[in-house]
Protein backbone atom coordinates (compact mmCIF):
# COMPACT_ATOMS: atom_id res chain seq x y z
CA UNK A 1 0.00 0.00 0.00
CA UNK A 2 2.87 2.41 0.68
CA UNK A 3 3.63 2.41 -3.09
CA UNK A 4 0.41 4.01 -4.39
CA UNK A 5 2.45 6.62 -5.43
CA UNK A 6 4.39 4.82 -7.73
CA UNK A 7 1.76 3.85 -9.78
CA UNK A 8 1.70 5.14 -13.09
CA UNK A 9 -1.89 7.18 -13.77
CA UNK A 10 -3.75 3.98 -15.82
CA UNK A 11 -2.15 1.51 -13.15
CA UNK A 12 -3.67 3.58 -10.12
CA UNK A 13 -6.88 3.90 -12.40
CA UNK A 14 -6.91 0.24 -12.90
CA UNK A 15 -6.59 -0.35 -9.34
CA UNK A 16 -8.89 1.75 -7.76
CA UNK A 17 -11.76 0.00 -10.35
CA UNK A 18 -10.87 -3.17 -8.99
CA UNK A 19 -10.95 -2.28 -5.45
CA UNK A 20 -6.87 -3.27 -5.02
CA UNK A 21 -7.54 0.14 -2.66
CA UNK A 22 -9.64 2.92 -1.92
CA UNK A 23 -10.18 6.72 -3.21
CA UNK A 24 -9.18 7.52 0.47
CA UNK A 25 -5.96 5.57 0.38
CA UNK A 26 -4.94 7.13 -3.17
CA UNK A 27 -5.45 10.74 -2.02
CA UNK A 28 -3.90 9.89 0.96
CA UNK A 29 -0.95 8.57 -0.50
CA UNK A 30 -0.43 11.17 -2.57
CA UNK A 31 -0.75 13.76 0.34
CA UNK A 32 1.94 11.69 2.18
CA UNK A 33 3.80 12.27 -0.95
CA UNK A 34 3.33 15.94 -1.28
CA UNK A 35 4.35 15.91 2.83
CA UNK A 36 7.76 14.68 2.05
CA UNK A 37 9.20 16.30 -1.34
CA UNK A 38 7.56 19.38 -0.85
CA UNK A 39 9.90 20.90 1.16
CA UNK A 40 12.37 19.83 -1.42
CA UNK A 41 10.57 21.03 -4.70
CA UNK A 42 7.96 23.67 -3.83
CA UNK A 43 5.64 22.36 -6.85
CA UNK A 44 2.65 23.42 -5.50
CA UNK A 45 1.06 26.59 -4.62
CA UNK A 46 -1.89 25.05 -2.40
CA UNK A 47 -2.68 21.61 -1.54
CA UNK A 48 -6.18 20.99 -1.59
CA UNK A 49 -5.65 17.97 1.38
CA UNK A 50 -9.13 18.64 2.88
CA UNK A 51 -11.43 18.94 0.32
CA UNK A 52 -9.65 15.87 -1.44
CA UNK A 53 -10.07 14.09 1.52
CA UNK A 54 -13.59 14.78 1.14
CA UNK A 55 -14.37 14.17 -2.23
CA UNK A 56 -12.60 10.85 -2.26
CA UNK A 57 -15.08 9.92 1.26
CA UNK A 58 -17.92 10.04 -0.90
CA UNK A 59 -16.67 8.50 -4.37
CA UNK A 60 -15.75 5.76 -1.37
CA UNK A 61 -19.17 5.85 -0.38
CA UNK A 62 -20.94 4.96 -3.56
CA UNK A 63 -17.70 2.63 -4.89
CA UNK A 64 -15.86 2.30 -8.37
CA UNK A 65 -17.96 3.57 -11.64
CA UNK A 66 -16.55 1.88 -14.82
CA UNK A 67 -18.25 4.46 -16.48
CA UNK A 68 -16.06 7.35 -15.07
CA UNK A 69 -11.89 6.22 -16.09
CA UNK A 70 -10.33 8.66 -13.70
CA UNK A 71 -12.06 7.38 -10.75
CA UNK A 72 -10.62 8.46 -7.76
CA UNK A 73 -7.57 9.31 -9.28
CA UNK A 74 -5.37 12.19 -7.78
CA UNK A 75 -4.09 14.87 -10.17
CA UNK A 76 -2.42 18.53 -9.68
CA UNK A 77 -3.99 21.30 -12.26
CA UNK A 78 -1.41 24.35 -13.01
CA UNK A 79 -2.69 27.19 -10.53
CA UNK A 80 -4.14 29.41 -14.23
CA UNK A 81 -6.89 27.11 -13.94
CA UNK A 82 -10.42 28.22 -12.67
CA UNK A 83 -11.74 25.64 -9.59
CA UNK A 84 -14.06 26.30 -7.20
CA UNK A 85 -13.23 26.54 -3.32
CA UNK A 86 -9.54 27.67 -4.09
CA UNK A 87 -7.71 30.65 -4.81
CA UNK A 88 -6.57 31.03 -9.02
CA UNK A 89 -3.06 32.90 -8.29
CA UNK A 90 -1.63 32.07 -12.22
CA UNK A 91 1.88 32.77 -9.49
CA UNK A 92 1.10 36.22 -9.43
CA UNK A 93 0.89 38.43 -6.10
CA UNK A 94 -1.84 40.62 -7.88
CA UNK A 95 -4.60 37.79 -8.33
CA UNK A 96 -3.51 35.96 -3.82
CA UNK A 97 -6.96 35.99 -2.66
CA UNK A 98 -8.80 35.78 -5.74
CA UNK A 99 -11.28 32.89 -5.43
CA UNK A 100 -13.36 32.05 -9.02
CA UNK A 101 -16.70 32.06 -9.66
CA UNK A 102 -16.61 29.76 -12.35
CA UNK A 103 -14.80 26.34 -12.75
CA UNK A 104 -12.46 25.74 -16.29
CA UNK A 105 -14.52 23.40 -18.54
CA UNK A 106 -11.00 20.82 -18.19
CA UNK A 107 -11.25 20.61 -14.34
CA UNK A 108 -15.57 20.10 -14.83
CA UNK A 109 -14.70 17.19 -17.62
CA UNK A 110 -11.33 15.49 -15.31
CA UNK A 111 -13.88 15.93 -12.02
CA UNK A 112 -17.00 14.53 -14.15
CA UNK A 113 -14.65 11.39 -15.40
CA UNK A 114 -13.86 10.90 -11.21
CA UNK A 115 -10.58 12.64 -10.78
CA UNK A 116 -9.34 14.62 -7.41
CA UNK A 117 -7.62 17.12 -7.11
CA UNK A 118 -5.22 17.46 -4.76
CA UNK A 119 -3.22 20.66 -5.63
CA UNK A 120 -3.10 23.77 -7.81
CA UNK A 121 0.89 23.86 -8.77
CA UNK A 122 3.25 26.61 -9.29
CA UNK A 123 3.90 28.36 -12.38
CA UNK A 124 5.14 31.40 -13.79
CA UNK A 125 3.61 34.35 -13.08
CA UNK A 126 0.49 34.83 -15.71
CA UNK A 127 2.59 31.12 -17.35
CA UNK A 128 5.50 33.80 -18.61
CA UNK A 129 8.83 32.30 -18.00
CA UNK A 130 10.50 29.07 -18.81
CA UNK A 131 12.17 28.22 -15.02
CA UNK A 132 9.21 28.77 -12.76
CA UNK A 133 11.20 31.41 -11.26
CA UNK A 134 8.73 34.02 -12.24
CA UNK A 135 6.30 33.09 -10.05
CA UNK A 136 5.66 35.11 -6.92
CA UNK A 137 5.19 32.27 -4.60
CA UNK A 138 9.03 31.19 -4.68
CA UNK A 139 10.45 28.81 -7.52
CA UNK A 140 9.94 25.20 -7.94
CA UNK A 141 13.01 22.95 -8.10
CA UNK A 142 14.09 20.17 -10.34
CA UNK A 143 13.02 16.65 -8.45
CA UNK A 144 16.59 15.14 -10.21
CA UNK A 145 18.38 18.45 -8.36
CA UNK A 146 17.04 20.98 -6.44
CA UNK A 147 19.81 23.34 -7.29
CA UNK A 148 18.58 22.87 -11.13
CA UNK A 149 15.15 24.67 -12.62
CA UNK A 150 12.51 22.28 -13.24
CA UNK A 151 11.90 24.54 -16.80
CA UNK A 152 8.57 26.63 -17.02
CA UNK A 153 5.82 28.06 -16.84
CA UNK A 154 4.22 24.93 -15.88
CA UNK A 155 7.23 23.39 -14.07
CA UNK A 156 5.15 22.90 -10.78
CA UNK A 157 3.18 20.38 -12.66
CA UNK A 158 6.19 18.35 -14.35
CA UNK A 159 7.51 18.70 -11.20
CA UNK A 160 4.66 17.23 -9.06
CA UNK A 161 4.48 14.65 -11.99
CA UNK A 162 8.28 13.54 -11.27
CA UNK A 163 8.71 13.60 -7.60
CA UNK A 164 5.66 10.92 -7.83
CA UNK A 165 3.29 13.44 -5.69
CA UNK A 166 0.64 12.88 -8.52
CA UNK A 167 0.37 10.46 -11.36
CA UNK A 168 -0.92 13.08 -14.25
CA UNK A 169 -1.33 16.82 -14.03
CA UNK A 170 -2.61 19.77 -16.58
CA UNK A 171 -0.71 22.23 -17.92
CA UNK A 172 -0.71 25.00 -20.42
CA UNK A 173 1.74 25.65 -23.38
CA UNK A 174 1.89 29.24 -25.00
CA UNK A 175 5.38 28.75 -26.36
CA UNK A 176 6.71 25.31 -24.62
CA UNK A 177 5.07 25.34 -21.36
CA UNK A 178 4.29 21.70 -21.37
CA UNK A 179 6.76 20.50 -23.43
CA UNK A 180 10.14 22.12 -22.31
CA UNK A 181 9.34 21.19 -18.29
CA UNK A 182 8.20 18.18 -19.10
CA UNK A 183 11.38 17.48 -20.80
CA UNK A 184 13.58 18.94 -18.20
CA UNK A 185 11.83 16.86 -15.29
CA UNK A 186 12.07 13.23 -17.48
CA UNK A 187 8.43 13.04 -18.10
CA UNK A 188 5.68 13.36 -21.28
CA UNK A 189 3.89 16.17 -21.40
CA UNK A 190 1.69 16.75 -24.51
CA UNK A 191 0.33 20.39 -26.20
CA UNK A 192 -2.38 19.18 -28.06
CA UNK A 193 -3.87 21.33 -31.61
CA UNK A 194 -4.86 24.80 -30.24
CA UNK A 195 -8.55 24.35 -30.40
CA UNK A 196 -8.33 20.86 -29.24
CA UNK A 197 -9.13 21.45 -25.89
CA UNK A 198 -11.37 24.17 -24.46
CA UNK A 199 -9.86 27.23 -22.78
CA UNK A 200 -12.83 28.33 -20.59
CA UNK A 201 -11.61 28.91 -17.24
CA UNK A 202 -8.38 29.17 -17.98
CA UNK A 203 -6.12 32.31 -16.95
CA UNK A 204 -5.35 34.37 -20.34
CA UNK A 205 -1.82 34.67 -21.44
CA UNK A 206 -1.61 34.66 -25.34
CA UNK A 207 -4.89 34.04 -26.82
CA UNK A 208 -3.74 32.73 -30.31
CA UNK A 209 -1.34 30.25 -28.89
CA UNK A 210 -2.16 29.52 -25.26
CA UNK A 211 -3.31 25.39 -25.47
CA UNK A 212 -4.55 23.47 -22.15
CA UNK A 213 -2.41 19.75 -21.88
CA UNK A 214 -1.64 16.81 -19.98
CA UNK A 215 1.29 15.86 -17.84
CA UNK A 216 2.06 12.07 -16.90
CA UNK A 217 4.73 9.45 -16.64
CA UNK A 218 4.02 7.60 -20.13
CA UNK A 219 2.49 8.23 -23.39
CA UNK A 220 -0.35 6.15 -23.04
CA UNK A 221 -1.37 8.01 -19.46
CA UNK A 222 -1.23 11.21 -21.31
CA UNK A 223 -3.46 9.71 -23.97
CA UNK A 224 -5.83 8.81 -21.50
CA UNK A 225 -6.15 12.00 -20.24
CA UNK A 226 -6.35 13.60 -23.24
CA UNK A 227 -9.61 11.51 -24.42
CA UNK A 228 -11.03 13.43 -20.55
CA UNK A 229 -10.50 16.74 -21.48
CA UNK A 230 -10.69 17.37 -25.47
CA UNK A 231 -13.67 18.13 -27.64
CA UNK A 232 -15.39 20.69 -28.49
CA UNK A 233 -16.75 23.68 -25.83
CA UNK A 234 -19.86 26.05 -26.17
CA UNK A 235 -18.18 27.99 -23.74
CA UNK A 236 -15.12 28.29 -26.13
CA UNK A 237 -15.59 29.83 -29.38
CA UNK A 238 -12.18 28.58 -30.62
CA UNK A 239 -12.73 24.99 -29.29
CA UNK A 240 -13.33 22.67 -32.51
CA UNK A 241 -16.62 21.13 -33.19
CA UNK A 242 -14.60 18.14 -34.64
CA UNK A 243 -15.50 15.01 -33.15
CA UNK A 244 -12.35 13.43 -30.18
CA UNK A 245 -10.63 10.40 -32.15
CA UNK A 246 -9.74 7.46 -30.00
CA UNK A 247 -6.47 8.14 -28.23
CA UNK A 248 -6.99 4.96 -25.96
CA UNK A 249 -6.36 2.04 -28.38
CA UNK A 250 -3.16 3.20 -30.26
CA UNK A 251 -1.98 1.63 -33.55
CA UNK A 252 1.73 1.82 -33.11
CA UNK A 253 3.38 2.45 -36.27
CA UNK A 254 5.83 -0.32 -37.69
CA UNK A 255 9.57 1.01 -36.93
CA UNK A 256 10.56 0.40 -40.25
CA UNK A 257 7.43 3.05 -41.58
CA UNK A 258 7.48 5.59 -39.99
CA UNK A 259 9.80 8.67 -41.22
CA UNK A 260 10.79 11.21 -39.33
CA UNK A 261 11.66 14.12 -40.32
CA UNK A 262 14.58 16.61 -38.36
CA UNK A 263 13.93 20.27 -38.71
CA UNK A 264 17.23 21.46 -39.91
CA UNK A 265 17.08 24.96 -38.32
CA UNK A 266 16.66 23.24 -35.16
CA UNK A 267 19.32 20.49 -35.07
CA UNK A 268 21.97 22.48 -36.27
CA UNK A 269 21.89 25.22 -33.48
CA UNK A 270 24.33 23.64 -31.21
CA UNK A 271 24.32 21.85 -28.09
CA UNK A 272 25.94 21.35 -24.88
CA UNK A 273 27.80 18.49 -24.99
CA UNK A 274 26.13 16.28 -22.78
CA UNK A 275 22.74 17.31 -24.29
CA UNK A 276 24.18 16.43 -27.52
CA UNK A 277 25.46 13.04 -26.77
CA UNK A 278 21.91 11.80 -25.31
CA UNK A 279 20.57 13.61 -28.39
CA UNK A 280 22.48 11.88 -31.05
CA UNK A 281 22.33 7.88 -29.21
CA UNK A 282 18.53 8.67 -29.14
CA UNK A 283 18.90 9.21 -32.79
CA UNK A 284 20.92 6.10 -33.22
CA UNK A 285 18.61 4.15 -30.77
CA UNK A 286 15.71 5.18 -33.70
CA UNK A 287 17.66 4.29 -36.86
CA UNK A 288 18.45 0.94 -35.21
CA UNK A 289 15.67 0.15 -34.53
CA UNK A 290 14.58 0.71 -38.39
CA UNK A 291 13.03 4.37 -38.02
CA UNK A 292 14.10 6.61 -41.01
CA UNK A 293 15.07 10.01 -39.94
CA UNK A 294 15.51 12.68 -43.08
CA UNK A 295 16.59 16.34 -42.85
CA UNK A 296 13.76 19.18 -43.42
CA UNK A 297 14.13 22.49 -44.60
CA UNK A 298 12.59 24.85 -41.98
CA UNK A 299 14.65 27.92 -43.29
CA UNK A 300 11.62 30.47 -41.41
CA UNK A 301 11.86 29.11 -38.04
CA UNK A 302 14.70 31.70 -37.44
CA UNK A 303 12.63 34.09 -36.97
CA UNK A 304 10.35 32.16 -34.09
CA UNK A 305 11.81 34.01 -31.24
CA UNK A 306 11.23 37.51 -32.43
CA UNK A 307 7.80 36.22 -33.82
CA UNK A 308 6.61 34.63 -31.02
CA UNK A 309 7.83 37.11 -28.29
CA UNK A 310 5.91 40.02 -30.43
CA UNK A 311 2.73 38.27 -30.83
CA UNK A 312 2.61 36.67 -27.53
CA UNK A 313 3.64 40.20 -25.83
CA UNK A 314 0.65 41.88 -27.86
CA UNK A 315 -1.95 39.46 -26.81
CA UNK A 316 -0.81 39.49 -23.50
CA UNK A 317 -0.88 43.57 -23.00
CA UNK A 318 -4.39 42.72 -24.41
CA UNK A 319 -5.21 40.40 -21.80
CA UNK A 320 -3.38 41.66 -18.63
CA UNK A 321 -5.26 45.16 -19.06
CA UNK A 322 -8.12 44.07 -16.84
CA UNK A 323 -5.73 43.63 -13.82
CA UNK A 324 -6.53 47.00 -13.07
CA UNK A 325 -7.44 46.88 -9.38
CA UNK A 326 -10.81 47.68 -9.55
CA UNK A 327 -12.99 44.27 -10.60
CA UNK A 328 -10.69 41.81 -8.53
CA UNK A 329 -7.04 41.33 -7.20
CA UNK A 330 -5.26 43.66 -5.17
CA UNK A 331 -5.53 47.57 -5.11
CA UNK A 332 -2.48 50.13 -4.66
CA UNK A 333 -3.03 52.14 -1.55
CA UNK A 334 -3.23 55.84 -1.45
CA UNK A 335 -6.42 56.29 -2.95
CA UNK A 336 -4.75 58.26 -5.74
CA UNK A 337 -6.54 59.19 -8.94
CA UNK A 338 -7.81 56.84 -11.17
CA UNK A 339 -5.09 56.79 -13.93
CA UNK A 340 -2.05 56.49 -10.85
CA UNK A 341 -4.72 53.45 -9.33
CA UNK A 342 -4.50 51.86 -12.06
CA UNK A 343 -0.44 52.52 -12.52
CA UNK A 344 0.22 51.96 -8.98
CA UNK A 345 -1.84 48.82 -8.63
CA UNK A 346 -0.88 47.14 -11.81
CA UNK A 347 3.34 48.10 -10.82
CA UNK A 348 2.55 46.60 -7.60
CA UNK A 349 0.91 43.39 -8.18
CA UNK A 350 2.76 42.28 -11.54
CA UNK A 351 6.16 40.99 -11.34
CA UNK A 352 9.04 42.32 -13.52
CA UNK A 353 8.62 39.80 -16.34
CA UNK A 354 5.04 40.26 -16.97
CA UNK A 355 6.00 44.00 -17.12
CA UNK A 356 8.55 43.59 -19.62
CA UNK A 357 6.20 41.61 -21.56
CA UNK A 358 3.32 44.23 -21.01
CA UNK A 359 5.58 46.75 -22.06
CA UNK A 360 7.25 45.05 -25.41
CA UNK A 361 3.33 44.13 -26.09
CA UNK A 362 1.86 47.61 -25.89
CA UNK A 363 4.71 49.24 -27.85
CA UNK A 364 3.95 46.59 -30.82
CA UNK A 365 0.63 47.32 -31.01
CA UNK A 366 1.08 51.32 -30.33
CA UNK A 367 0.54 53.33 -32.90
CA UNK A 368 2.94 54.01 -35.75
CA UNK A 369 4.78 50.83 -34.74
CA UNK A 370 2.11 48.22 -35.63
CA UNK A 371 2.45 47.77 -38.84
CA UNK A 372 6.29 47.29 -38.92
CA UNK A 373 6.63 44.99 -35.50
CA UNK A 374 2.45 43.40 -34.98
CA UNK A 375 1.85 43.01 -38.26
CA UNK A 376 5.47 42.06 -39.62
CA UNK A 377 5.04 39.22 -36.90
CA UNK A 378 2.06 38.06 -37.50
CA UNK A 379 2.93 37.76 -41.43
CA UNK A 380 6.14 35.94 -40.37
CA UNK A 381 3.73 33.59 -38.33
CA UNK A 382 2.46 31.78 -41.67
CA UNK A 383 5.80 31.90 -42.98
CA UNK A 384 6.42 29.24 -40.26
CA UNK A 385 2.98 27.34 -40.90
CA UNK A 386 4.66 27.35 -44.63
CA UNK A 387 7.41 25.93 -43.37
CA UNK A 388 5.75 23.84 -40.83
CA UNK A 389 3.35 22.47 -43.57
CA UNK A 390 5.92 21.30 -45.85
CA UNK A 391 8.10 19.68 -43.37
CA UNK A 392 5.55 17.83 -42.40
CA UNK A 393 4.94 16.43 -46.58
CA UNK A 394 8.09 15.26 -46.44
CA UNK A 395 7.68 12.93 -43.41
CA UNK A 396 5.13 11.27 -40.95
CA UNK A 397 6.29 13.20 -38.13
CA UNK A 398 8.91 15.82 -37.05
CA UNK A 399 10.97 15.31 -34.29
CA UNK A 400 13.04 17.76 -32.52
CA UNK A 401 15.22 18.86 -29.58
CA UNK A 402 13.32 20.09 -26.70
CA UNK A 403 16.34 22.15 -25.24
CA UNK A 404 19.50 22.76 -26.24
CA UNK A 405 21.12 22.97 -22.47
CA UNK A 406 20.20 20.56 -19.50
CA UNK A 407 18.09 22.05 -16.60
CA UNK A 408 20.19 24.63 -15.64
CA UNK A 409 21.15 26.61 -12.12
CA UNK A 410 18.53 28.12 -10.20
CA UNK A 411 19.07 32.17 -11.20
CA UNK A 412 21.40 31.73 -13.81
CA UNK A 413 18.91 33.53 -16.31
CA UNK A 414 16.97 35.69 -14.68
CA UNK A 415 18.44 39.22 -15.34
CA UNK A 416 19.28 38.43 -19.24
CA UNK A 417 15.62 38.14 -20.45
CA UNK A 418 16.54 37.56 -23.73
CA UNK A 419 18.95 35.23 -23.29
CA UNK A 420 16.13 33.28 -21.98
CA UNK A 421 13.74 33.85 -24.78
CA UNK A 422 16.34 32.84 -27.39
CA UNK A 423 16.46 29.71 -25.20
CA UNK A 424 12.93 28.61 -26.21
CA UNK A 425 12.97 28.84 -29.75
CA UNK A 426 12.75 24.92 -30.10
CA UNK A 427 9.42 24.69 -28.63
CA UNK A 428 7.76 28.16 -29.98
CA UNK A 429 7.17 27.38 -34.02
CA UNK A 430 4.86 24.56 -32.73
CA UNK A 431 2.67 26.98 -30.99
CA UNK A 432 2.51 29.36 -33.81
CA UNK A 433 2.07 27.02 -36.26
CA UNK A 434 -0.98 25.32 -34.06
CA UNK A 435 -0.11 22.27 -34.03
CA UNK A 436 0.08 19.15 -31.54
CA UNK A 437 3.74 18.29 -30.06
CA UNK A 438 4.86 15.31 -27.66
CA UNK A 439 7.39 15.86 -25.53
CA UNK A 440 9.20 12.12 -23.92
CA UNK A 441 11.89 11.61 -22.60
CA UNK A 442 15.05 10.58 -24.76
CA UNK A 443 16.75 9.01 -22.07
CA UNK A 444 19.52 10.59 -19.28
CA UNK A 445 22.77 12.39 -20.04
CA UNK A 446 26.18 11.28 -18.82
CA UNK A 447 25.64 14.17 -15.91
CA UNK A 448 22.51 11.78 -14.77
CA UNK A 449 19.47 14.19 -16.00
CA UNK A 450 17.10 13.92 -18.32
CA UNK A 451 16.64 14.80 -21.85
CA UNK A 452 13.52 15.24 -23.91
CA UNK A 453 12.45 14.73 -27.73
CA UNK A 454 9.37 16.29 -29.08
CA UNK A 455 7.14 15.16 -32.11
CA UNK A 456 5.25 17.55 -34.14
CA UNK A 457 2.47 16.03 -36.14
CA UNK A 458 -0.47 17.92 -38.08
CA UNK A 459 -3.43 19.41 -36.68
CA UNK A 460 -5.78 17.54 -34.79
CA UNK A 461 -3.16 14.53 -35.71
CA UNK A 462 -2.94 13.73 -32.08
CA UNK A 463 -4.03 10.29 -32.13
CA UNK A 464 -1.10 9.06 -34.95
CA UNK A 465 0.59 11.73 -32.48
CA UNK A 466 0.12 9.56 -29.90
CA UNK A 467 1.17 6.22 -31.58
CA UNK A 468 4.43 7.04 -32.93
CA UNK A 469 4.94 8.23 -29.40
CA UNK A 470 4.25 5.45 -27.78
CA UNK A 471 6.67 3.39 -29.94
CA UNK A 472 9.51 5.94 -29.43
CA UNK A 473 8.93 5.45 -25.79
CA UNK A 474 9.85 1.37 -26.04
CA UNK A 475 12.84 2.36 -28.28
CA UNK A 476 14.10 4.84 -25.91
CA UNK A 477 15.84 3.64 -22.58
CA UNK A 478 13.48 4.46 -20.21
CA UNK A 479 14.73 7.52 -17.42
CA UNK A 480 12.40 6.31 -14.34
CA UNK A 481 12.02 8.05 -11.38
CA UNK A 482 14.50 10.82 -10.08
CA UNK A 483 16.84 9.77 -7.33
CA UNK A 484 15.12 11.49 -4.76
CA UNK A 485 12.02 9.49 -5.44
CA UNK A 486 14.36 6.94 -3.28
CA UNK B 1 15.41 50.75 -33.35
CA UNK B 2 16.52 51.88 -30.08
CA UNK B 3 14.27 53.04 -27.52
CA UNK B 4 15.17 56.00 -25.40
CA UNK B 5 13.76 57.44 -21.95
CA UNK B 6 10.72 59.34 -23.38
CA UNK B 7 9.90 56.38 -25.60
CA UNK B 8 9.77 53.67 -22.52
CA UNK B 9 7.51 56.40 -20.31
CA UNK B 10 4.90 56.64 -23.68
CA UNK B 11 4.84 53.52 -23.69
CA UNK B 12 4.32 52.98 -19.69
CA UNK B 13 1.67 55.32 -19.98
CA UNK B 14 -0.02 53.53 -22.20
CA UNK B 15 0.54 49.99 -20.51
CA UNK B 16 -0.92 51.93 -17.38
CA UNK B 17 2.47 50.99 -15.62
CA UNK B 18 5.34 52.71 -13.57
CA UNK B 19 8.71 52.92 -15.30
CA UNK B 20 10.67 52.40 -12.09
CA UNK B 21 8.74 54.98 -9.71
CA UNK B 22 7.36 53.06 -6.55
CA UNK B 23 4.45 54.51 -5.46
CA UNK B 24 4.50 57.85 -7.22
CA UNK B 25 8.06 58.48 -6.17
CA UNK B 26 10.35 59.53 -8.89
CA UNK B 27 12.77 56.42 -9.91
CA UNK B 28 16.47 56.45 -8.97
CA UNK B 29 18.25 57.55 -12.11
CA UNK B 30 20.05 54.51 -12.46
CA UNK B 31 17.02 51.75 -12.11
CA UNK B 32 15.60 53.68 -14.79
CA UNK B 33 17.96 53.71 -16.96
CA UNK B 34 18.84 50.10 -16.87
CA UNK B 35 14.87 49.37 -17.73
CA UNK B 36 15.14 52.01 -20.55
CA UNK B 37 18.28 49.94 -21.94
CA UNK B 38 16.86 45.92 -20.91
CA UNK B 39 13.52 47.55 -22.98
CA UNK B 40 15.79 49.18 -25.68
CA UNK B 41 17.49 45.83 -26.38
CA UNK B 42 14.37 43.35 -26.40
CA UNK B 43 12.54 45.77 -28.97
CA UNK B 44 16.48 45.84 -30.89
CA UNK B 45 16.38 41.76 -30.95
CA UNK B 46 13.29 42.02 -32.70
CA UNK B 47 14.38 44.06 -35.46
CA UNK B 48 15.66 40.70 -37.08
CA UNK B 49 12.15 40.08 -38.68
CA UNK B 50 13.45 42.94 -41.04
CA UNK B 51 15.07 39.90 -43.31
CA UNK B 52 11.67 37.84 -43.37
CA UNK B 53 10.81 38.01 -46.85
CA UNK B 54 6.99 38.70 -45.88
CA UNK B 55 6.14 41.12 -49.22
CA UNK B 56 2.26 40.06 -50.32
CA UNK B 57 2.40 37.72 -47.21
CA UNK B 58 -0.90 37.46 -45.35
CA UNK B 59 -1.41 37.93 -41.60
CA UNK B 60 -1.83 35.09 -39.70
CA UNK B 61 -3.47 36.40 -36.53
CA UNK B 62 -4.65 32.24 -35.01
CA UNK B 63 -3.98 29.25 -36.54
CA UNK B 64 -7.99 27.82 -36.38
CA UNK B 65 -9.17 27.10 -39.67
CA UNK B 66 -12.32 25.95 -38.36
CA UNK B 67 -15.39 27.84 -38.62
CA UNK B 68 -16.59 29.09 -35.60
CA UNK B 69 -20.10 28.99 -35.14
CA UNK B 70 -21.81 31.20 -32.76
CA UNK B 71 -23.78 30.31 -30.24
CA UNK B 72 -27.47 29.84 -29.39
CA UNK B 73 -29.06 33.63 -28.90
CA UNK B 74 -30.32 32.09 -25.53
CA UNK B 75 -29.16 33.61 -22.04
CA UNK B 76 -26.96 31.48 -19.70
CA UNK B 77 -29.14 29.85 -17.37
CA UNK B 78 -26.24 29.48 -14.77
CA UNK B 79 -25.42 32.98 -14.01
CA UNK B 80 -26.43 35.16 -11.34
CA UNK B 81 -23.25 35.82 -10.17
CA UNK B 82 -23.17 38.98 -9.19
CA UNK B 83 -22.57 39.13 -6.02
CA UNK B 84 -19.82 36.54 -6.04
CA UNK B 85 -18.10 38.39 -8.69
CA UNK B 86 -18.64 41.49 -6.77
CA UNK B 87 -16.98 40.00 -3.82
CA UNK B 88 -13.58 39.98 -5.54
CA UNK B 89 -13.26 43.54 -5.83
CA UNK B 90 -10.84 45.30 -4.11
CA UNK B 91 -13.80 47.96 -3.11
CA UNK B 92 -17.40 48.06 -3.59
CA UNK B 93 -20.85 49.90 -2.81
CA UNK B 94 -23.88 47.59 -3.24
CA UNK B 95 -23.77 46.23 -6.90
CA UNK B 96 -21.28 48.68 -8.05
CA UNK B 97 -17.67 48.41 -8.10
CA UNK B 98 -16.13 51.41 -6.29
CA UNK B 99 -13.02 53.99 -7.58
CA UNK B 100 -11.84 57.42 -6.92
CA UNK B 101 -12.93 60.73 -8.29
CA UNK B 102 -11.82 60.82 -11.85
CA UNK B 103 -12.17 64.62 -12.28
Amino acid sequence: MTDIHRLGLRQTAQALQAREFSATDAVSAALERIRLTEPRIGACVTVLGESALREAKLLDESGPDPARPLWGVPLAVKDVFDLKGAPTTAGSRLLENYFPAFEATVVERLRAAGAIFVSKANCDEFAMGSTTEFSAYGPTKNPWDPALVPGGSSGGSAAAVAALQVPGAMGTDTGGSIRQPAALCGCVGLKPTYGRVSRYGIVAFASSLDQAGPFARSVGDVALLLSVIAGPDGKDSTCSARPVDDYLNLKEPKAADLTLGLPDALWSAGFEPSVDEALSAAKKALTDAGVRLKSVSMPNLRYSVATYYILAAAEASSNLARYDGVRYGQRAEGDPELVALYRRSRSQGLGPEVRRRIMLGTFVLSSGYYDAYFKKAAQTRRLILGDYQRALGECDYLLAPVTSIPAWPLGSFTDDPLTIYQLDMMTLPLNLAGGPGLSLPAGLSSAGLPVGVQLWGPSFGEAGLLSAGALLERIFPPVGPPPMAG
Amino acid sequence: MAINENDARAVANLARLELGETAGQVADPARLKALVDEFSKIVAYMDILNGAPTEGVEPLYSPMTDPLPPRADEPARDGQKADELLGQAPERVGRYFSVPRIF
